[in-house]
């Protein structure tokens, strides 16, 4: 188990202030917008923006295309976020 | 009948920026020709038009006013939004999106005619639907002359300082904000607008080019960290922001700490644009001043002294009343006091808990429910529901996170995700004062103990 992943499903619980969301319920795979998957909204994608750069201090870049791509679902935010580590 | 709105010359300059529908002012007339043409062999007489990328959706629009046929824009761009609304086909981006329904794609490639001036039937019905008092959708009709009529006096208040700078924004184009500039103001001055809109700062910095004009919202606006998220100042000709007045700090914020002042508009669906307002110092903070061109004039009524107004932007370029009740201060500006009706603003969105209720009643689950709105960093909607056997049966077996999922999918058909309630209680009964009237403190109280 990545413990990213984990790390992750907890910070959108704490930050998105989600009632009766257990980590657990979070599929690391399914789109965090829209039908399908979590269903969060676009003030929750603003919010999720500025708790993610806060917790990780990790850029969001402006200039590259595939920014929005970062947000689509747990597992491809937790691999933007280590692609940002140090190694 | 017949006027062009759109700009007819400079052929090869950008008109829509990035998407799908990427697309220069010639090949924009004619997109809107050959959708034209396609529409003139189909007989259905009201429209829904749904369109996820913006530059397509004004393809739709301006066809289907060039066609004369009514054009129906649901309150949420999805299926479930067009209940009731006595629509005959769908004109969309995503057509599969919408089995079962009559429906025509919008992603037509322009055919090779030469360009013409495309002529629109200024008479054309637009329905805008919005939350009103009753409990019901409220149809806003308008004709597309005061569309028209909206975009120019938009054109004759900011334009000349906006030259020809690229439009993009973090607002939808299906209300009556966002279409105006975002889309048709854009179109009718030939300033290029950006297709999609976007969801994050990071977003905006991105699509804002060199030079641009920004339309948005207190709900992005109020979210920002740090100004040095959004676009450079030097680089932003206005920002404007409008659904909601912005909070004083995130308009003294974006004055002092990112270099300019953020145009507030005020108006609403019904009336149009109204006033208008920038941070200068806090005792001009309460004080809008009118739109050219609209009139305003405050009368007494039962429920305060209610703004009424008068522009080319209503119907007859006759008076009609705010939602808002209001006071003149000096040289003709005055300031808001509240609403005169039920109806709440939520992350600038109308939403009237009435007709969200009426609509969770209808479940199958559901025998009384209750909306309110919860206090906090974030604003958001409480739902306390008493179930039907059925209802109970239902928690009883799957949980109540699959039963609340199921009513918030229940409403999403119907509502944008940003409305659906957050929090849900199931009690058996309503907390009932002696009175034998819930009271609204017994039922926050529901949401105040954490498991």
């Amino acid at each position: 188990m990545n413990p990213l992943i984990e790390e992750l499903k907890q910070l959108i619980i704490d930050s998105l202030d989600l009632e009766d969301v257990k980590p657990a319920d979070i599929d690391a795979k399914a789109p965090l917008f829209g039908s399908g998957g979590l269903g969060l909204d676009s003030i929750d994608a603003l919010e999720l923006g500025v708790a993610v750069q806060k917790r990780y201090q990790v850029k969001l870049d402006a200039n590259s295309a595939d920014t929005r791509q970062h947000f689509q679902s747990v597992e491809n935010l937790a691999k933007f976020i280590s692609s940002q580590r140090p190694a | 009948m017949g006027t062009s709105m759109l700009r007819a010359d400079g052929d090869g300059l950008p008109q829509v920026l990035g998407g799908s529908s990427a697309v220069s002012r010639g090949d924009f007339r004619r997109r809107v020709q050959t959708l034209r043409a396609i529409l003139d062999m189909h007989p259905a007489k009201r429209w829904a038009l749904i369109c996820e990328d913006s530059g397509w959706f004004g393809v739709g629009l301006l066809a289907l006013a060039a066609h004369g046929r009514s054009v129906v824009l649901p309150q949420a761009p999805q299926a479930g939004a067009l209940k009731d609304l006595h629509i005959d086909a769908v004109l969309t981006d995503r057509p599969q999106a919408f089995a079962g329904f009559e429906v025509v794609t919008a992603t037509e490639p322009g055919a090779e005619f030469t360009p013409t001036d495309v002529l629109l039937d200024e008479a054309t019905q637009v329905e805008f639907y919005t939350s009103g008092s009753s409990g019901a959708p409220k149809c806003v009709p308008k004709a597309f002359a005061q569309l028209r009529l909206e975009v120019e006096a938009l054109e004759r208040q900011w334009g000349a300082g906006l030259g020809d700078a690229q439009v993009t924004g973090t607002v939808p184009h299906y209300h009556l904000y966002g279409l105006l500039f975002r889309v048709l103001w854009p179109l009718n001055a030939g300033r290029p607008f950006h297709a999609s809109m976007c969801l994050q700062p990071f977003e905006l910095r991105a699509a804002a080019g060199e030079h641009c004009v920004i339309v948005s919202s207190p709900a992005f606006l109020s979210r920002l960290q740090d100004y040095a998220e959004m676009p450079p100042a030097a680089s932003v000709s206005a920002l404007f922001s409008s659904g909601a007045p912005l909070p004083d700090e995130s308009a003294q914020g974006l004055k002092q700490g990112w270099g300019r002042s953020a145009i507030e508009v005020y108006g609403s669906t019904e009336t149009g644009g109204i006033a208008w307002r920038a941070w200068e110092n806090v005792e001009d903070r309460p004080w809008w001043r009118p739109i050219i061109g609209v009139d305003t004039e405050i009368r007494p009524e039962d429920s305060g002294p209610r703004l009424w107004v008068r522009s080319g932007c209503t119907w007859g370029n006759d008076w009609m009343p705010s939602g808002d009740l209001a006071r003149y201060g000096t040289d003709g500006r005055f300031a808001l006091q509240g609403r005169a009706d039920d109806v709440l603003k939520f992350e600038d969105k109308r939403i009237s808990l009435s007709e969200m209720r009426a609509e969770l009643l209808h479940h199958p689950w559901v025998t009384e429910a209750k909306l309110l709105l919860l206090p906090g960093t974030r604003q958001q909607l409480g739902a306390v529901v008493i179930l039907t056997a059925e209802g109970r049966a239902s928690l009883d077996a799957q949980g109540k996170r699959a039963l609340q999922d199921q009513l918030r999918d229940a409403l999403r058909e119907r509502y944008e995700a940003l409305l659906i309630p957050r929090k849900w209680r199931f009690p058996e009964a309503l907390p009932d004062n002696a009175m034998g009237k819930t009271e609204q403190a017994s039922l926050l109280a529901l949401f105040e103990v954490q498991a």
